[in-house]
């Protein structure tokens, strides 16, 4: 159980404090003493934190850091820590879902909202209820709200249903169904362009609009199921689709998908959250199409000048387009100037970030661009040499690294009169580029 | 900060809430109500407006009662008599049609932390607890627990006891966990929430209903239950099946340990769940979120102690990424040092190599100290690797080479050669005190394979005027005189300033008893000296020890998903993770004993300096060996002490002749004062030790028929005088650790 939420600024200043046991203020000063102890150990330490768990005087504060805000949950208990973490990233989503982006001046402004959510999703220390979309209904952020009291009472039946992720009695005029596979491609590349680890790691995303309580089923080119098909029959049709199946290392899905349905069958069935939800979460490792190749060539002339020539090249179908790339290829802190000459895009030397970046709008498959710079050294009496930092990368592409494509995604509702081909459906794949390194 | 200085806004405040004008605008009054919370929050002390946010509390508002009940919560107990005023506000908001409203008052009378409430809740949350509305159980189902938290020694209501064990059966899943987590704190003294076979099975079939965090810890209230008989059990875990491959780490991660514990007679099954949580364990090394990843990997570690081949095929997922934080770095390297095998050992110490000119001096040091862990086992190739860095020629490189040859040394005797031969070329000497010491102690031990070592330590005496650190005089000390005992005639002339130095000018104490020590000996002839001085060159029995052995599973299950994996080597030293809160203390006597991390005995310890084991082995009293104890002075107390802590070693007796048996244990200083024959069944043996000012007695018995534990194990009885339960901890770990390696030597 959680003992305190407290938002600290970067200064160290609280923004919002919430205790809910009395255990982690006890003697003089109360809680107080525990805010400025992760002030002064955590957010003042001289070091890099060394640890997202500290330990002060028997009480554990756990800390997450988004962009220049700390949340931290406070503890005495010996608590599961997975667990803490995920409830903060969930109090992050929930804060994301109410006013956008978290940030010192949006906290401030949304202060109320806040405490009226961490009044719901904590009592006592023990998480309650944390579902977006039933907080939504239930908080609402101008407060002065006159409802009748028959809407209050659904909406408590609703957060409290045994479904907790759907409430009956929903209708649309229009049934419609939007997919995203949004992917991360992972590469770690050798400066000879061998692969030292890759993996991609996938959302489903779906948004649903549906009305009732319909059951959906959703197919991929998994490569079991596949497999399993093939053996059933139509071997044909299965030896051309094999070689398109991929091989998923592990997946978790949305609590609404039936895993016992999933472990024996391989199916995906669910009924849908309305809205907007994660249907799964999947990596994979084998068989990645990487979107681009990152050639660089170092040479250091002399002690004062260093030569770098970087290749990129695209490697998917020539009719798609990948955009917002970028590169950024770092140089050494002593650098006192920097002539870029690049084909393609623009590119510039950033000095507050040690770094050439190199931007393109777009850029099609199988194509080749390439930038070389003429880096100026400081000469310095410094002997350390420099620990040359990969070269990093930024993109989206239209397509999934993973090869996952989406084989049919069904909707059934019995009670309703509306088939599968009544609900509009869109399918759209993004794959972003995670961490894409390549040394050098 | 605001802390001073902020009567004003009080008193604008007050005078603001205070204006007729401002409460007729609802806007503008709950403004203003925001800036009191808002001053709160920031440290001010705005109790003096208590008055006017009792006042407050009337309206059909439900954000400005929300905000006005938080006001209410945080100085209710600094002034009772006034926040009695708001009770009957609350009291009648109790009875609101609307349930949001009556669970929003319930929930904030109970959170009025003054004594003198409870009288004036227990009837509110009586009815709420019997009221239609899920969200009005919850809150008093919790309601419960905090009344008792405010008055923990009156005695338990056991109507209400009552009352929430039948809501157990709640249609509400949330409702029934709160009734979970209010009996375990209402009945914490008789031992918690009680799991009977009805319950258990009611919570097992009801999982699937609740969210992630409820089924995390309805699975740690399920580690209470016991299964009768092994159908159960297997029913149990097909159940839990499923959860093994949850979506959410911290769901898997409970699964996991539940199984560990309830499968804990059956290895094979426990086995079996640590391969299948592998995939879900491995997704969340790789997690986006970096705190999750550093809890996976946290929790990978704990499972390599007893199962190291289970990652190694998955080595590469170790890899540290340039932009990850050194905490995650740190982890992986660890990690990677015990994946190592003869496939990827290459592949692995390329990678450790380019980790050593890290910008971080702290993770470069690391890496280097992960070659050397390798390095035991692959000796050549990490030497090559560690003779490179030496051509970097940087400060923290340096230094932390030579420490890593150091302790290579201590363990492979082999590599005292090419060290040597390292040493000789090595320009640069290090310059922080860690480094120095480990150089001068390298000088001193195989002075006479390094050609250049009273060059080296010349330099040092001439300097030693600048040296601050004791510890470095004492050594260098050390290693002067140990060069003299086998080159002499290079280093008489600068011993003899360096003791003429020490002795006469130095203010430190230590230092120059120290030298007067050696100046003694000396007179007293060479070889006595010689005698004295040099020990043993390098140790190779530690490997044994140090090769770590797999532990059993039982040894880190019962820390599995607590705060204890997290801690780790550099946890603050005062606050271990609170172990004694709810969920252990009606843990068995086992497992408060395997708590402590499984150390290799003391004296590796010291030596090895890994730094797992620097931690811990100071707190404990170490064993020392004293006057021996007499068989008839055993006998004697063995009849008189009862046994304090009984448990069963995961292997069966050693193989080993009783004299090899009694070598070893004298080894980590156990008495042994009688042994069975190996054969032998029933198998006996009664062992004793002194730690600290306690003396420990033990039995261990195996293949006894009587005793139903000793069939398959050896089962382990201590008995102590005076009690120490942690000189208790300290015996078992020695031994278990010096009975292991003695079974896994012969198998």
């Amino acid at each position: 159980m959680i003992g305190g939420l407290f938002i600290y600024n970067h200064k160290g200043e609280v923004l919002i404090s919430r205790v809910y046991r009395d255990d982690i203020g006890k003697g003089r000063g109360g809680w107080r003493n525990a805010v400025d102890a992760f002030r002064v150990n955590v957010i003042h330490a001289r070091q890099q934190v060394r640890s997202p768990v500290t330990n002060i005087a028997r009480t554990s504060f756990f800390h997450v850091k988004r962009s220049n805000i700390w949340l931290a949950a406070v503890t005495k208990q010996n608590v599961n820590a997975a667990m803490v973490f995920e409830f903060l990233y969930k109090m992050c989503d929930v804060m994301t879902a109410y006013f956008g982006k978290i940030s010192e001046e949006n906290i401030k402004n949304n202060f109320v909202l806040i405490y009226e959510l961490l009044d719901e999703i904590l009592d006592f220390g023990y998480p309650q209820n944390s579902e977006t979309g039933a907080l939504k209904t239930f908080i609402t952020q101008q407060g002065i709200k006159s409802q009748t009291k028959e809407e209050q009472s659904q909406i408590t039946s609703q957060v409290t249903g045994q479904i907790g992720w759907r409430r009956e009695g929903i209708k649309y005029r229009r049934n419609e169904l939007f997919l995203d596979v949004l992917e991360s491609v992972n590469l770690l590349m050798s400066p000879q362009g061998q692969v030292l680890s890759a993996h991609v790691s996938g959302r489903v995303v779906m948004k649903s609009y549906l009305s009732g309580m319909p059951e959906c089923k959703f197919g991929m080119n998994d490569k079991i199921v596949i497999d399993k098909q093939g053996k059933a029959g139509a071997s044909d049709e299965a030896g051309k689709s094999g070689k398109q199946s991929i091989a998923i290392d592990d997946c978790t899905f949305h609590q609404c998908v039936r895993l016992s349905k999933f472990d024996s069958e391989r199916s995906i069935s669910f009924i849908p959250p309305d809205g907007e939800y994660e249907l799964m979460r999947y990596r994979t490792t084998k068989d990645i199409i990487l979107p681009f190749r990152v050639i660089p060539l170092v040479r250091e002339v002399g002690r004062t000048k260093l030569e770098v020539k970087v290749v990129i090249k695209s490697n998917f179908k020539p009719s798609l387009l990948a955009q917002k790339i970028e590169v950024r290829i770092p140089t050494p802190l002593n650098t006192s100037g920097v002539q870029v000459i690049c084909m393609k895009g623009k590119a510039k030397y950033k000095a507050s970030e040690n770094a050439i970046v190199w931007k393109i709008k777009r850029m099609a498959g199988m194509k080749e661009s390439q930038i070389s710079a003429e880096i100026e050294l400081l000469p310095t009496n410094d002997k350390k040499k420099w620990a040359r930092p990969p070269i990093s990368m930024n993109f989206e592409v239209p397509f999934a690294p993973s090869g996952l494509k989406v084989r049919y995604l069904k909707v059934f509702e019995s009670k309703l009169n509306y088939s599968d081909h009544d609900v509009i459906k869109w399918v759209r794949y993004i794959g972003r580029s995670g961490i894409y390194e390549t040394r050098c | 900060m605001p802390y001073l200085g902020c009567e004003e806004t009080v008193k604008e405040l007050k005078r603001a809430l205070s204006n007729p004008n401002i409460q007729a605008d609802r806007l503008r009054y709950r403004s203003y109500i925001t800036r009191v919370i808002r001053s709160m929050t920031q440290g001010l002390d705005v109790s003096a407006l208590f008055m006017d946010m009792v006042k407050a509390s009337a309206t059909v508002d439900v954000v400005q009662k929300k905000l006005v009940y938080l006001y209410m919560c945080t100085y209710a107990s600094h002034k009772p008599d006034l926040a009695l005023l708001a009770i009957n506000t609350l009291r009648k908001d109790c009875a609101d049609p609307n349930p949001m409203v009556r669970g929003l008052a319930l929930r904030n009378m109970c959170n009025f932390r003054m004594p003198g409430i409870t009288e004036y809740i227990q009837q509110p949350i009586l009815t709420g607890l019997r009221d239609k509305a899920s969200y009005v159980r919850r809150v008093a189902v919790l309601g419960c627990a905090k009344m008792h938290s405010l008055r923990p020694s009156t005695e338990i209501d056991p109507s209400i006891v009552n009352e929430l064990y039948a809501l157990l059966r709640d249609p509400d899943p949330v409702v029934m966990v709160n009734c979970l987590r209010a009996l375990e704190e209402i009945l914490r003294e008789e031992g918690g929430v009680v799991i009977n076979k009805p319950i258990a099975h009611h919570l097992l079939n009801r999982l699937k209903d609740l969210d992630s965090w409820a089924q995390s810890e309805v699975l740690i209230f399920l580690m209470r239950y016991r299964p009768r008989g092994d159908d159960e059990l297997f029913d149990v875990l097909s159940l839990l099946d499923e959860f093994l491959q949850s979506v959410h780490t911290p769901v898997m991660a409970a699964t996991l340990r539940l199984f560990l514990r309830l499968a804990a007679a059956h290895p094979a099954v426990q086995a079996d769940a640590l391969l299948r949580a592998r995939g879900p364990l491995l997704a969340a090394c790789g997690s986006a979120s970096r705190e999750l990843r550093f809890a996976g990997l946290c929790h990978v570690q704990q499972v390599l102690r007893s199962q190291p081949a289970l990652y190694s095929g998955q080595y590469k997922r170790f890899f540290c990424g340039y932009s990850e934080p050194g905490y995650i770095k740190l982890r992986k390297m660890e990690i990677l040092v015990e994946l190592v095998n003869d496939e990827n050992v290459v592949l692995v110490l390329e990678e450790l190599k380019s980790y050593c000119t890290d910008v971080s001096p702290e993770l470069a040091q690391a890496a280097i100290a992960a070659i050397g862990h390798i390095g035991r086992t692959y000796t050549e190739k990490c030497l090559d690797i560690l003779t490179g860095l030496l051509a970097l020629q940087q400060e923290h490189v340096t230094s932390a080479v030579i420490r890593t040859f150091r302790d290579l040394v201590w363990f492979c005797p082999q590599s005292i050669g090419a060290v040597c031969r390292a040493v000789e070329v090595c320009g640069e000497n290090p310059q922080d005190t860690e480094g120095k010491q480990a150089l001068l102690w390298l000088l001193g031990m195989h002075g006479e394979q390094i050609s250049s070592a009273p060059y080296v330590l010349e330099g040092f005496i001439d300097g030693i005027k600048a040296e601050l650190s004791s510890a470095v005089k004492t050594e260098l000390l050390t290693a002067a005189l140990k060069l003299f005992l086998c080159r002499p005639a290079e280093t008489q002339d600068m011993l003899g300033r360096l003791l003429h130095y020490c002795i006469d000018e130095e203010s430190d104490m230590c230092v120059r008893d120290r030298a007067l020590l050696y100046y003694r000996l000396l007179q007293c002839g060479v070889d006595e000296a010689r005698k004295i001085l040099l020990g043993p060159e390098s140790d190779p029995s530690m490997t044994v020890l140090a090769g770590r052995p797999e532990e059993p599973v039982g040894c880190w299950a019962s820390g599995f998903n607590t705060l204890g994996p997290l801690a780790g080597a550099d946890a603050h030293p005062d606050a271990p993770p609170a172990d004694s809160s709810a969920q252990h203390c009606h843990s068995t006597e086992e497992e408060v004993v395997s708590k402590p991390p499984c150390q290799a005995c003391p004296e590796s310890a010291g030596a090895a300096e890994g730094p797992r084991n620097t931690g811990d082995s100071q707190e404990e009293p170490g064993l020392t060996l004293g006057p021996p104890l007499s068989h008839e002075a055993f006998e004697r107390l063995w009849v008189e002490l009862r046994v304090l802590h009984r448990q069963t070693l995961g292997f069966p007796p050693p193989a080993a002749p009783p004299e090899t048996l009694q070598a070893v244990l004298q080894l980590v200083k156990v008495q042994a004062l009688a042994f069975s024959r190996c054969e032998a069944r029933p198998w006996k043996a009664y062992v004793c030790a002194r730690a600290g000012s306690t003396l420990v007695l033990a039995e261990l018995l195996h293949g006894d028929p009587a005793v139903p534990d000793s069939q398959d194990a050896l089962l382990l009885s201590v008995k102590q005088r005076p009690e120490n339960l942690q000189a208790i901890r300290g015996f078992v770990s020695v031994l278990h650790n010096a009975l292991q390696t003695l079974s896994s030597d012969r198998t």
